[in-house]
């Protein structure tokens, strides 16, 4: 009894130390160093496997081009698990060592929206790739920057280009899942089609993870929609469209940039033809940079580009250009993200002109993406 | 009580109070850094949980499932308030703990009548209508677009003509961490050798002798459920103000494994071994996400690790690290654990 | 739309009646909450794709087989992880139960990946997907007509083994009275891994049915469906088996009428709501006994 206390109050210890040893070891030296939280494990590490393949991409580009004046670029990674809580924590652990002087991350608006406060408060310069939720530019206190679009431009541009321009349609269903990107979507579509006189006939939502949608989309259908907005991500957006089919619509479907993933077409099969979805990067669409770096991506991973590595790709370039301007300090990069403030002094990326808001928003163009005989094409 | 009892205790009274003051002087030392001093605050906060918690299946010998609930409650309780009414921090704890309690009355007078597994069912499925009600209730919580912009806790002597201090930084969550929990043991240590308490242990020992004793089941055991719960809220209240973000998703059913995993490691009913429970699980949650990575593991290794522990322990230490000899008697004995849980029981008054 | 709702409902419903039935089965023989049998739902899927595209089988001979893949994962479950608790209070059981679905569910993770995958392409005959009856306006496939006639055949079967053959009468003996049956010579140990593999066949196929059916499998997958087999068993009256079929069609046809008619946003509550009233109001379920607190509660 006595023998077992003893064990464990040693044991206790030991954690302990492990974990403040873990945080004391500031590395010094001749390195910048940048930190890159997104979820590498878990439920969406393949989102984050390809934040790490376009973050990785630029990384060799400049270290084998020597560096930012003379300094190598060093990444750590930040396993957030794209939830909040863990989020809190890895921003913690970023904002304490004082040698990372940006973050680029996160990936989830959620965990985004939940570590902000500690980096605002450690004076940490941030720059989301792919957080899209309104809100993080109000919490972000002018230390936020993301080069993507948010949910609102995404949704409009649905509304007033997509569906009636390229679809011709006028009737139109969401099906809707039930999280923060997802309703926010909705919800600038709502608005965008009231301006544009495209009628919904119904919106239903789903939660995450669930495999039957027969009993909304059943609902839906009753509405005889011309065709049906995918308001989430590809997973179930697949299991949607094959559902669909079976309940008898033939119409077109649409999503936004959830959609845009390879699984898509594996999960969903036959059915999924006919689906169109906006992405913020296309390589087919983009200038000569882009298609330079949509080879190099398929050279250094072997599959085709997607959107988050591009935009991922471009955030850390935008990082270096700050710091080559500015020096490797937290504020004076802050500083240098907030001046690049019209298109005059923006960004040239592999995903267009970047340039920030006084939120940190960017203005990014929209591509259209659509499934044709079993591939993703461009659809203009 | 015998000589030797008293021995363990001062000496483990001893060291109690060196951990004590080291923890108290932790945020002095240079080397601590922020990231140190954050899972420090996760660890109280699962602190408290756990001690909360504990009250059901350590005390009262009923499995809860759901407590994550009232955590979530708490949280949002705390949340709200701060944003649409700008209330102090100092008030928020007490309503926060009211709350809590309520909806452990709600719920528990009525299911707690019943059988152990339908208790814990019960308890699950509340938990999980919790997630949901926070989820689609978009007009009251904002549902999964989640809650930001909480106000940090104050300190305000304004009215006294002192100063108003905003907590800024992870040292005062830190303090007032500590505060929180040395309440909440003392709250635990004074309910355990109160009537209460002892209606309880005879509750968990033996349910048929309890009653025969004069012992109102259902009312001790909503007592239990409601206290129980409400320091779950109280979790909950500090959470929402230190991490100043809330969203649906960090209620789900995994916290309240969590925490129970916590209490069935440490040793179900023993307070002191509770805390060490949640000192070793927040810290090894922490290490394995730095370790696995390195040893090319998958993270769900972690989770894995936590499941295993409970198989485990449940069949070889079932009362824990750290037990106390009642529960030990009971969960070992099976069949014939009535004579020693009984001479426990009467050793102990 | 109410014809097409209530297919929905009966296929879902059908489907949750086979995994409630398991949960059932077990309560009625040793009062357990078999928290890790929506675990085995989920093998139950995983190990069909993996004969399927590891092995070559065709889709009925690698259905066969993971049944019996998770008959045995039922008995080894019951062998190395309740067996040596059954003298234990039953909150040690339980917590050991809950302790094997988390371990379950991330073993799956780590040998199979979290994303989500498809059955294989091709895999599932042609014919399921061909309309076989239409129905004022509702179509019926193939694969409907199959899934509601194994889940028949199977309830059936289950009725008669326990009511008719040597070893349901065992199985019910066992749930009666334990000491009384290990008495008259029954192998109480026994019965009860019989059940569990018992259980565990029938939970496999409803995960088979489920991933070929909606071609999605991951997981989690057993978590949501586990529960709501469990609301439906005690809709049904726990421990009854007639009760948790009936349970099973009653859950599954209000939740796809509750998601069509109400609000789809709580369809996953309607489970939760019906379970936590059903066992406030009539704990002993439709077709239930009450089952008093045993000796070995805790």
């Amino acid at each position: 009894m006595k023998k077992t206390k003893n064990f464990l109050i040693f044991g206790l210890v030991l954690c302990v130390a492990v974990i403040f040893g873990a945080t004391s070891t500031v590395m010094a030296g001749d390195t910048i160093r940048i930190g890159v939280a997104s979820p590498f494990t878990g439920d969406l590490a393949s989102y984050g496997d390809n934040i790490k393949a376009g973050v990785n991409l630029k990384l060799a580009e400049i270290n084998g081009a020597g560096g930012i004046n003379g300094k190598k670029i060093e990444l750590v990674w930040g396993d957030d698990l794209c939830a909040p809580k863990d989020a809190g924590t890895v921003g913690a652990k970023f904002a304490a060592d004082k040698s990372i002087v940006a973050v680029i991350g996160h990936l989830c608006s959620s965990a985004t929206l939940a570590a902000m406060p500690i980096y605002v408060r450690a004076g940490m310069p941030v720059i989301s790739p792919t957080s899209t939720n309104p809100t993080i530019g109000d919490v972000g206190k002018g230390w936020f920057f993301r080069n993507c679009y948010t949910d609102d431009f995404q949704g409009k541009y649905l509304a007033k280009e997509v569906v009636p321009n390229l679809l011709k349609k006028k009737k139109v269903a969401i099906f809707y899942e039930n999280n923060d990107y997802a309703i926010g979507l909705k919800d600038s579509f709502m608005a965008g089609a009231k301006e544009s006189g495209i009628e919904v006939t119904g919106a239903e939502a789903y939660v995450a993870k669930t495999t039957d949608f027969t009993p909304q989309l059943t609902k839906l259908l009753t509405a005889k929609p011309e065709a049906i907005f995918l308001c989430g991500y590809h997973p179930e957006g697949a299991l949607i469209a094959g559902q669909a089919r079976k309940l008898g619509f033939n119409g077109p479907l649409f999503g936004a940039d959830g959609i845009d993933n390879v699984d898509y077409i594996k999960i969903g099969g036959e059915a999924t033809e006919n689906t169109y979805c906006t992405v913020p990067f296309l390589a087919e669409a983009s200038g000569p940079a882009g298609q330079a770096f949509a080879k190099n991506f398929k050279a250094a991973t072997g599959r085709d580009v997607d959107w988050m590595s591009a935009n991922a790709y471009d955030c850390l370039g935008i990082l270096a250009d700050v710091i080559a301007k500015t020096g490797a300090d937290r504020k004076k990069i802050r500083d240098g993200l907030a001046a690049i403030n019209s298109e005059a002094n923006g960004y040239k990326g592999v995903t267009g002109m970047t340039y920030f808001n006084s939120k940190g928003d960017c203005a990014k163009p929209a591509f259209v993406k659509m499934v044709k005989d079993g591939k993703f094409v461009s659809a203009r | 009580m015998g000589r030797l009892r008293i021995q363990q205790l001062s000496r483990g009274g001893k060291i109690r109070i060196g951990l004590l003051i080291l923890v108290l002087i932790l945020p002095l030392f240079p080397f601590i850094s922020d990231y140190a001093l954050h899972i420090a605050i996760l660890i109280f906060m699962y602190m408290i949980l756990a001690l909360g918690l504990n009250i059901v299946p350590g005390f009262n010998g009923l499995l809860d499932l759901g407590y994550v609930g009232f955590y979530g409650i708490g949280a949002y309780t705390s949340g709200l308030l701060t944003i649409h009414f700008g209330l102090s921090y100092w008030l928020i704890i007490p309503i926060a703990f009211l709350n809590g309690a309520l909806w452990g009355v709600l719920l528990g007078a009525p299911t707690l009548r019943l059988t152990g597994d339908y208790f814990a069912i019960v308890t699950f499925g509340f938990s999980e209508l919790v997630v949901l009600f926070l989820t689609n209730e978009i007009w009251l919580t904002r549902g999964p677009l989640g809650l930001p912009g909480i106000a940090p806790p104050s300190i305000d002597l304004s009215w006294l003509g002192g100063p108003k201090w905003e907590f800024a930084g992870e040292v005062p969550y830190y303090y007032l961490a500590i505060l929180m929990v040395l309440v909440t043991v003392f709250v635990m240590y004074r309910i355990q050798d109160s009537r209460l308490g002892r209606a309880w242990f005879a509750i968990r020992d033996d349910e048929i002798a309890a009653v025969s004793c004069g012992i109102n089941l259902l009312h001790y055991k909503v007592i239990a459920f409601a206290i129980s719960a409400a320091f779950g809220a109280v979790a909950g209240s500090f959470f929402a103000r230190w991490v100043t973000f809330l969203s649906p998703d960090m209620f789900k059913f995994w916290e309240s494994f969590l925490v129970l995993c916590m209490i069935v490691l440490g040793g179900m009913g023993n307070i002191w071994g509770v805390m060490v429970g949640a000192v070793v699980l927040v810290s090894l949650s922490e290490i394995l996400r730095e370790i696995l990575p390195l040893l090319g593991l998958p993270v769900e290794v972690r989770f894995l690790v936590f499941g295993l522990i409970m198989v485990i322990m449940m069949r070889f230490r079932p009362a824990g690290l750290m037990p106390i000899p009642a529960v030990a008697a009971k969960m070992k004995a099976g069949q014939v654990k009535r004579k020693p849980a009984v001479a426990t029981a009467g050793s102990k008054k | 739309m109410f014809l097409q709702q209530l297919v929905n409902g009966l296929i879902i419903g059908g489907i949750y009646a086979m995994i409630a039935v398991g949960y059932t089965m077990i309560y009625g023989v040793i009062q357990l909450i078999n928290f890790a049998h929506g675990e085995i739902y989920m093998l139950g899927a995983f190990f069909a794709v993996t004969f399927i595209s590891f092995l070559g089988l065709p889709f009925f001979a690698a259905f066969l087989l993971s049944m019996i893949c998770c008959a045995i994962c039922g008995m080894f479950l019951d062998v190395l992880a309740y067996r040596p608790l059954r003298e234990s209070p039953r909150l040690a059981a339980l917590i050991t139960a809950i302790g094997m679905s988390i371990f379950l569910q991330n073993l799956a993770m780590i040998i199979w990946g979290s994303r989500q995958k498809p059955f294989p392409h091709g895999s599932v005959p042609a014919y399921f997907g061909q309309i076989a009856v239409t129905f004022g306006g509702v179509n019926l496939s193939w694969f409907h007509i199959f899934i509601f006639s194994f889940t028949l055949v199977m309830m059936l079967g289950l009725h008669l083994t326990i009511k008719k053959t040597r070893w349901g009468k065992a199985m019910r003996a066992v749930a009666q009275n334990q000491t009384m049956a290990a008495l008259v010579g029954i192998n109480v140990n026994r019965v009860i891994t019989y059940t569990f593999a018992l259980a565990g066949a029938l939970g496999g196929a409803a995960g088979i049915l489920v991933g070929a059916y909606y071609n999605s499998l991951y997981p989690t997958m057993g978590y949501v469906a586990g529960v709501k087999a469990f609301a439906a068993a005690v809709l049904g009256g726990i421990g009854s088996v007639p009760g948790a079929m009936v349970g099973g069609v009653i859950l599954g046809v209000a939740e796809a009428l509750g998601a069509g008619y109400l609000s789809s946003l709580y369809r996953d509550g309607i489970s939760y709501a019906v379970m936590i009233i059903v066992i406030i109001l009539i704990p002993a379920g439709l077709f239930g006994k009450l089952i008093k607190e045993t000796k070995k509660s805790m």
